[in-house]
C-alpha cells in the first residue's frame, strides 16, 4: 500500500460500443485481433473480428448467424488454423474458420438446449493429446467432442434417468499434461462442482459450494492439476488446491468474498498461473494473487495426506461499468493485455501493468 | 456531509485505525476507477503505449508468417486416436463408495426434515466403515508421467518458439511453487523444443535447488557454450562448484561475474564465503585427503561430461531437438582437456567456434594448435569448417557467437567459385558443423563435380573442396578415400597444411605409420606449432622403433623438403598480435599452472613429512616450494615450524619475519617467532610476540600458556641478572666510601628521578635494574645522552660492571627503541665510544661478546 503505483494498474486502453449484446469475446492467438460473439436484438447471432490498431479496435469482419452465439474457444485448434469453436442458443456446436466464416468446418447438434459454456484443449500447444472440446448446457449434460468425429460426443456426462437435471453453467478442461490424462470440471446452478476423469471415465470428485457456480477454471490446463478456482452467484470465489485429494475431505480450499454481486468470470494469467482476475456483476474487476502455504500437504489425525490451502491477496480492483462483465480473456501473447465485454454492450481492451512485480 | 447517517470524519478515522490493525482488511477495499493516462507519469504512459504498439506490429508480422507456413497434415497422424466413442459417465457414479450411498440423492445440504431423521449411530458406523476401506489420499505431487521431451519436429519455427516459451513459463510457475522436480521436467520440455539460454539457466537453478549438482553443472556448461560470459550461468556454476567442494573453480567463476558486474551482491557474498573456505582448507587443514577428493570429483565430472554430451544432456532430449548443439560436440570433447586450465581459459576453448571466429581468419593457426590437444582429431571438424568459411567467404564479420553461425550466409562468395558452387560448399560446411558428415560429403562431391564440369581454373578452391571432403571421409572413418582426396588436394596445392594433416591422420588410422610419420614431419616443417603433429610424431616414433628396431629411420621413405616458399607462406600470415599474445598468455598460464601443481605437490609432501615428524625432509620440500613461489606466507610459517622442531631458532625467526612481512597479521608467524625467540632466550621479544598473537586472537590457548611460561622465564632471567645483585650491591656498598663515584650516579639518577617523581630515598637504593621502572615512559634523547655521559665520564673508569649493568637494563625501558632512533649524531658517537671503552675493559661479570650483543641493541 506504500505507493499506489508500485502495484499493478489496470488501464482501460480501448472501449468499443457495440450494437448487439455481446456474450463472449476472445483473443485470436498469435495476433492482435479478437472475436466478439453475441446476439443481435432481432434474435440472430453475430461473430465480429476486430483488430487492435493504433489504440483503436477496427472492425475487420462481421458475420451474422441464425442463432445467438453464447460462447467460443480456440482451445482445440492448431496455431496455424486457429478455428474457433462456438456454442449457440440452440445447442449447436460449430467450428468456424475465421478466414472463411460463412460455412462452419464442423457442426453438430450437441445439446437440446443452450450451450452455456465451452472449452477446448489439445490445440495451440496447450495440453498433450487429442484436440477436444467440452460443452456444458442447460439440458444438464456435459459432453466432450473430438473435431475429427461428427455427431457423436466422445464422452457424455449426464445425470442418470429420473434425476433432476441441473443447469450446467460452466465447464473447463484440466490435467492434460500427457496423452492419456485429462479432466473436465463442471459447475452447476445448484452449487455442485464435479470433476470428471476422462482417462478412467469416472467422477473423480464433487463438492457443493451452496451457490450457483458461474465459472470454473484450472490455473493451467496442461499441467498436473494444481489449482481450481470456482466463482459463485453470491460473490464468493473458492480456490481449491488440487494436488492432494483426501479420500473423504477431498481438496483443501480457501474462499474469499470479493464482490458484492455475482462473480461472472475468472481467468488466470497465461504467463503466471498464480495471478487471476475475477469479473463481477457490478462491473468491477479484481486482480488476485494466490500465495502457496509453506507446506502444501500435511498428515491428518489418521495419517492420511490432506491438502493445505494457501491464501489470496488482492492486487488491484477497479470499477469499469455499472453492468456486469460477462466475459474476460487474457491475451496469450502479450502479458497484461486483457479483453472484457459486458452487458453494457461494449467491449474493452485493458492493460494491466506491473504484473511481474506482483 | 449533508447526508443522513454518514459521517465522513468518523469513516476516515475508522479506516485509518483499521489500516493500522489489519492492512488487508476487506473493509478497506475500495472500488477505484480504472487507471487512465493521468495516473501515470508521462514516461510510463509512453512506455506502456510504445510497448503495445510494437507488440501489435510484431504480432502482425508473425501472424502473416504463420499464415504462410504450410499446414502439415502429418501432424494429425501423431495425435492420439479419437476417444472410444460416446462413453457415458453417469453424473453420480463415483469412484468412492461413500459418496454414492451418501450424497447421490442429496447434493444440496440436508433439509430440516432429514436432520430430524438423522441417526447419529448409523452415520458413525457408515463413516467408520468407510474409513476402513478408505483408499489412501490421491497425491498429484509425483510427476512420473510428465514427458520430458516434446516431439516438435513437425511444427513450424514460430510454433516451436511459442511452445518452448510456454513450457518454460510452466517451469517458472512450478519453480515459484517450490515444485522443482516439475520445474525441471518443464524446462526439459522447453529445451527439447528449442534450446535456449534462459531455459538452461533456469533448469540449472532448479537442479541446484534439488541438489542435483552434476545436472546443474551440465546445464551451466551448456549455457556457457551458447553464451560464454553469461553471468547467471557463471554464478550458478560457482554455486555448484562450491557445493562440490571445488572452491578454486567457484572463485574463478565468481571473479568472472564480478568482472562483468562489479556490484553483483550475491556474487560478492558467495565469493567471500568461498575465500574463507579456501583459506581454511589450504593452509590450516593441510588436507591431503581432501585435495584428492576434490580431484576425484573433477575427474568424475569429466567422465560424465564425455558420454553425456554427445547424446544430449539429461532426460531423453531427442536428437531432433538441437542440430545447433551437435555442432558443439566436437568442442565439448575438448572440455576435459582444457578444464584444468581454470575458468576463463576453459571458457574460451569451450565456447565453440563462434567465439574464435571473432578473431578472424588470422587466428586459424592458433586454432589448429589449440584443438589438436585432442589428438584424435575428432574435434577438428567444427572449427576447420568455420575457418574455411572465414577465409574464403569473407564473412569474417560474423562474430555474433554460436547463434549467428546457424544463419551463415549460404550464398557468401567463395574465392573464384561461381555462386552455385560456393553455395554448395557453404552448405557443406554448415552440414559438417552440424555433424551431418554424409550430407556434407554429398555437397562437397557435388561442388567438385560442378567445378570440374565448369572448367574453372582455380586450384586453390578445388584444393579446399577436396580437403573438406577429405575431412568428411575422415569423420566417416573412410580413410582410403580421405587419403585419396588429400593426395588430390596436395597435387593441386603442394604443402598445404590441412590436407597433409588429414592424410597423416588417415594413414595413422590405417596403421601405415611410416607414411603418417612422413606427413606429420612435413606438417611440422610447414608449421612447427602444430601440437597434434608433435604428439603423433612422438607416438609413431615409438611404434616404428618397436616395429623396425633401431634402424627404423633408414626404412622411412624420404621426407620431402618443404620449400622455403611454403614455409614462408605460413609465415607470411604470421600469427596476429592477438594470437601471439594469447599464446604467450597461455604459455604463462600453463607455466603457472605447472608451478602451481608442483608447488602444491611439494607443499603436500612437506606437510606429510611434518606429520610424520621428519622435519629435515619437510624443510627441503618447503624450500623447494619457496623457490617456486617466494611469496607464499603459509610456506614460510611451515618452514619456521620445521626449523623450530630442529631447534634452528635463528632461521625460524627469519622465516617468521618474512612471513610477517608478507602478511603482517599472521598469528602463526607471531607464535612461531615467539617460540624461536624463546629458543633464542630473548624472552622479551618472545612475550611481545605472544601478546601480539593474543591480540589477534584471544582464544589461542597455547599462546596464553606460552606467555605464562615466558613471563616466568622472563622474571627468572631478570632475576638471574639481578641475582648478582647481592654480589653487586656489595661492591657498590664497598665503593660507597668513594665520594666521586657515588656522586655521579646520584646526580645522574637524581636527574632521572626529577623527571619521574619516583624517589628512592637515597642514591644507594638505586639499582640499575630499576632504571627502566624509574624512567617509566619518560625516556627521551636528552636523558639517554645524559646517562651515557655520566656512565662514560664518571663510572666507567671505576666500575665498568655497573656501567654494563646500567646499559643492560636501560634498553628495556619503554620507548627506548623510538628514542634511539631520534638520537642525534653526536650522541650516537658518544654512545659508540662508550661501548668501545666498555669492551676494552676486562671484567669477570661480562665478556666482550656480551658487550657486543648489548652494543647491537644500542647502535
Amino acid at each position: 500500500m506504500s505507493s499506489p503505483l508500485s502495484k499493478p494498474q489496470i488501464i482501460a486502453h480501448i472501449q468499443k460500443s457495440l450494437n448487439y449484446t455481446v456474450f463472449d469475446s476472445k483473443w485470436i492467438p498469435c495476433s492482435a485481433k479478437f472475436v466478439c460473439l453475441g446476439n443481435f436484438a432481432r434474435g440472430t447471432g453475430v461473430i465480429q473480428i476486430y483488430e487492435v490498431q493504433h489504440g483503436e479496435a477496427q472492425l475487420i469482419k462481421q458475420v451474422e448467424k441464425p442463432k445467438p452465439i453464447k460462447c467460443g474457444t480456440f482451445g482445440a485448434a492448431s496455431l496455424q488454423q486457429r478455428h474457433i469453436a462456438t456454442g449457440d442458443f440452440d445447442g449447436n456446436l460449430h467450428i468456424w474458420n475465421l478466414e472463411a466464416p460463412d460455412v462452419p468446418v464442423y457442426t453438430t447438434k450437441a445439446h437440446k438446449e443452450i450451450v452455456n459454456s465451452i472449452d477446448g484443449v489439445g490445440g495451440l500447444g496447450i495440453g498433450d493429446g487429442a484436440p477436444e472440446i467440452v460443452t456444458g448446457s442447460r439440458d444438464g449434460t456435459v459432453k466432450v467432442w473430438d473435431p475429427r468425429q461428427k455427431d457423436l460426443p466422445v464422452a457424455n456426462m449426464e445425470p442418470v434417468g429420473g434425476e433432476t437435471r441441473r443447469d450446467c453453467w460452466t465447464v473447463a478442461f484440466g490435467h492434460a499434461f500427457n496423452d492419456q490424462d485429462r479432466c473436465v470440471c463442471a459447475g452447476y446452478d445448484n452449487g455442485d462442482i464435479k470433476l470428471f476423469d476422462l482417462r478412467n471415465m469416472s467422477l473423480r470428485w464433487e463438492t457443493n459450494i451452496k451457490n450457483g457456480v458461474c465459472c470454473v477454471e484450472f490455473d493451467r490446463k496442461d499441467i498436473n492439476i494444481n489449482k481450481l478456482v470456482a466463482t459463485s452467484l453470491e460473490g464468493k470465489f473458492h480456490v481449491f488446491d488440487m494436488r492432494t485429494q483426501h479420500p473423504t475431505k477431498g481438496f483443501a480450499s480457501i474462499s474469499e468474498k470479493a464482490h458484492k454481486s455475482t462473480i461472472w468470470q475468472v481467468r488466470h494469467l497465461p504467463q503466471n498461473r498464480d495471478i487471476f482476475m475475477t469479473a463481477g456483476g457490478a462491473g468491477n474487476l479484481h486482480l488476485w494473487k494466490y500465495e502457496y502455504p509453506a507446506q502444501r500437504s500435511k498428515k491428518d489425525s489418521d495419517g492420511v495426506d490432506v491438502g493445505v490451502a494457501g491464501s489470496v491477496n488482492l492486487l488491484q480492483n477497479v470499477n469499469l461499468s455499472t453492468q456486469p462483465i460477462a466475459s474476460l480473456d487474457w491475451s496469450p501473447d502479450k502479458q497484461g493485455l486483457c479483453l472484457c465485454s459486458g452487458f453494457d454492450q461494449s467491449v474493452r481492451v485493458l492493460i494491466v501493468t506491473k504484473l511481474n512485480v506482483a | 456531509s449533508g447526508e443522513e447517517g454518514i459521517y465522513p470524519h468518523l469513516i476516515k478515522f475508522c479506516e485509518g485505525h483499521l489500516e493500522k490493525l489489519n492492512p488487508k482488511s476487506r473493509a478497506l477495499r475500495k472500488e477505484t476507477p480504472v487507471a487512465t493516462e493521468a495516473s501515470f507519469s508521462k514516461d510510463e504512459w509512453n512506455q506502456i503505449m510504445d510497448d503495445l504498439r510494437t507488440w501489435a506490429e510484431e504480432t502482425k508480422k508473425s501472424e502473416t508468417l504463420l499464415k504462410q507456413e504450410p499446414v502439415f497434415d502429418l501432424l494429425k497422424e501423431k495425435i492420439p486416436p479419437v476417444r472410444s466413442s460416446n462413453s457415458f459417465v453417469p453424473l453420480n457414479e463415483k469412484s468412492f463408495p461413500k459418496q454414492r450411498t451418501n450424497s447421490s440423492k442429496h447434493v444440496l445440504p440436508r433439509d430440516y426434515q432429514e436432520w430430524d431423521k438423522f441417526d447419529v449411530e448409523e452415520e458413525c458406523n457408515k463413516v467408520d466403515g468407510v474409513l476402513k476401506n478408505d483408499p489412501p489420499a490421491i497425491l498429484n505431487t509425483g510427476h512420473p508421467n510428465i514427458k520430458r521431451a516434446v516431439d516438435a519436429s513437425l511444427l513450424s519455427q514460430q510454433e516451436k518458439f511459442l511452445l518452448a516459451n510456454r513450457e518454460k513459463d510452466k517451469g517458472n510457475e512450478a519453480f515459484r511453487a517450490n515444485d522443482y522436480e516439475e520445474a525441471v521436467a518443464y524446462y526439459s520440455r522447453s529445451l527439447s523444443i528449442i534450446p535456449t539460454v534462459s531455459a538452461y539457466n533456469n533448469r540449472a537453478q532448479a537442479e541446484i535447488n534439488l541438489q542435483h549438482w552434476h545436472n546443474a553443472m551440465t546445464d551451466c556448461q551448456q549455457v556457457l557454450e551458447l553464451e560464454p560470459r553469461n553471468k547467471k550461468a557463471l554464478l550458478r556454476r560457482a554455486t555448484v562448484h562450491n557445493h562440490m567442494g571445488n572452491f578454486q573453480m567457484a572463485s574463478e567463476d565468481l571473479r568472472m561475474v564480478l568482472q562483468e558486474e562489479p556490484n553483483n551482491a550475491s556474487a560478492i557474498q558467495l565469493l567471500s564465503k568461498i575465500e574463507r573456505k579456501l583459506s581454511d582448507c589450504l593452509p590450516e587443514q593441510q588436507s591431503k585427503g581432501k585435495k584428492i577428493l576434490i580431484e576425484e570429483l573433477e575427474e568424475q565430472e569429466e567422465q560424465r561430461a564425455c558420454p553425456v554430451q554427445p547424446s544430449q544432456p539429461v532426460g531423453g532430449e531427442e536428437s531432433s531437438a538441437a542440430p545447433a548443439e551437435r555442432g558443439d560436440m566436437g568442442n565439448a570433447q575438448k572440455k576435459p582437456h582444457s578444464r584444468g586450465d581454470g575458468g576463463p581459459h576453459s571458457e574460451s576453448s569451450n565456447s565453440h567456434h563462434g567465439h574464435w571466429r571473432g578473431k578472424g581468419g588470422a587466428s586459424d593457426k592458433y586454432k589448429v594448435t589449440e584443438e589438436s590437444k585432442v589428438a584424435n582429431g575428432s574435434s577438428k571438424r567444427g572449427s576447420t569448417a568455420s575457418v574455411q568459411g572465414d577465409k574464403r567467404s569473407g564473412t569474417k564479420g560474423t562474430t555474433g557467437g554460436g547463434k549467428a553461425e546457424e544463419s551463415v550466409n549460404l550464398d557468401a562468395p567463395c574465392g573464384a567459385l561461381p555462386p552455385h558452387l560456393s553455395r554448395l560448399k557453404n552448405e557443406g560446411n554448415l552440414l559438417f558443423k552440424n555433424g551431418q558428415f554424409a550430407d556434407a560429403l554429398e555437397k562437397y562431391s557435388q561442388a567438385i563435380q560442378g567445378y570440374t564440369d565448369s572448367g574453372i581454373d582455380s586450384p586453390e578452391d578445388l584444393c579446399i573442396l577436396y580437403s573438406n571432403r577429405a575431412a568428411c571421409y575422415l569423420k566417416d572413418g573412410n580413410s582410403q578415400d580421405c587419403i585419396q582426396d588429400c593426395t588430390r588436394a596436395l597435387e593441386l596445392q603442394p604443402f598445404s597444411l590441412k590436407p597433409l594433416l588429414r592424410r597423416a591422420m588417415a594413414y595413422e588410422s590405417l596403421e601405415r605409420y611410416k607414411k603418417a610419420y612422413v606427413d606429420y614431419k612435413t606438417v611440422l616443417q610447414i608449421d612447427i606449432s602444430v601440437q597434434a603433429a608433435h604428439d603423433s610424431v612422438n607416438r609413431i616414433t615409438r611404434l616404428l622403433i618397436e616395429q623396425d628396431g633401431p634402424e627404423w629411420r633408414e626404412k622411412l621413405p624420404d621426407i620431402p623438403m618443404v620449400p622455403l616458399s611454403a614455409q614462408q607462406h605460413r609465415r607470411e600470415e604470421p600469427p596476429s598480435e592477438e594470437v601471439l599474445r594469447a599464446r604467450a598468455e597461455k604459455a604463462t598460464r600453463d607455466a603457472e599452472r605447472r608451478a602451481e601443481i608442483h608447488f602444491s605437490a611439494f607443499k603436500q609432501e612437506g606437510n606429510d613429512f611434518v606429520k610424520k615428524g621428519q622435519y629435515q625432509e619437510a624443510l627441503g620440500k618447503y624450500t623447494e616450494c619457496l623457490k617456486l613461489k617466494p611469496k607464499e606466507c603459509a610456506i614460510y610459517t611451515n618452514r619456521a615450524l620445521c626449523y623450530l622442531k630442529l631447534e634452528r631458532f635463528m632461521e625460524a625467526k627469519k622465516d617468521c619475519d618474512t612471513a610477517l612481512e608478507l602478511e603482517p597479521g599472521n598469528k602463526k608467524a607471531f607464535y612461531r617467532r615467539a617460540l624461536a625467540n624463546k629458543g633464542l632466550k630473548d624472552y622479551l621479544a618472545c612475550s611481545s610476540d605472544l601478546q601480539e598473537v593474543l591480540q589477534l586472537d584471544a582464544n589461542v590457548q597455547e599462546a596464553e600458556k606460552e606467555l605464562e611460561e615466558v613471563t616466568v622465564l622472563l622474571r627468572q632471567s631478570l632475576a638471574n641478572t639481578s641475582q648478582d645483585k647481592p654480589r653487586k650491591t656489595v661492591p657498590i656498598k664497598e665503593v660507597d666510601g668513594d665520594e666521586d663515584m657515588t656522586d655521579v650516579p646520584a646526580s645522574e639518577s637524581s636527574c632521572t628521578r626529577d623527571n619521574i617523581n619516583l624517589k628512592p630515598s637515597s642514591a644507594y637504593e638505586f639499582e640499575p635494574q630499576l632504571l627502566p621502572q624509574y624512567l617509566s615512559n619518560q625516556l627521551d634523547g636528552h636523558t639517554i645522552s645524559f646517562i651515557m655521559k655520566a656512565l662514560n665520564l664518571h663510572l666507567l673508569g671505576k666500575n665498568p660492571n655497573l656501567v654494563y649493568r646500567h646499559l643492560h637494563h636501560l634498553h628495556t625501558a619503554d620507548r627506548f627503541s623510538v628514542v634511539l632512533m631520534l638520537l642525534e649524531k653526536d650522541e650516537r658517537r658518544y654512545m659508540s665510544q662508550l661501548f668501545e671503552h666498555l669492551s676494552a675493559v676486562e671484567s669477570t661479570e661480562f665478556t666482550k661478546g656480551d658487550v657486543q650483543n648489548l652494543a647491537n641493541k644500542y647502535i
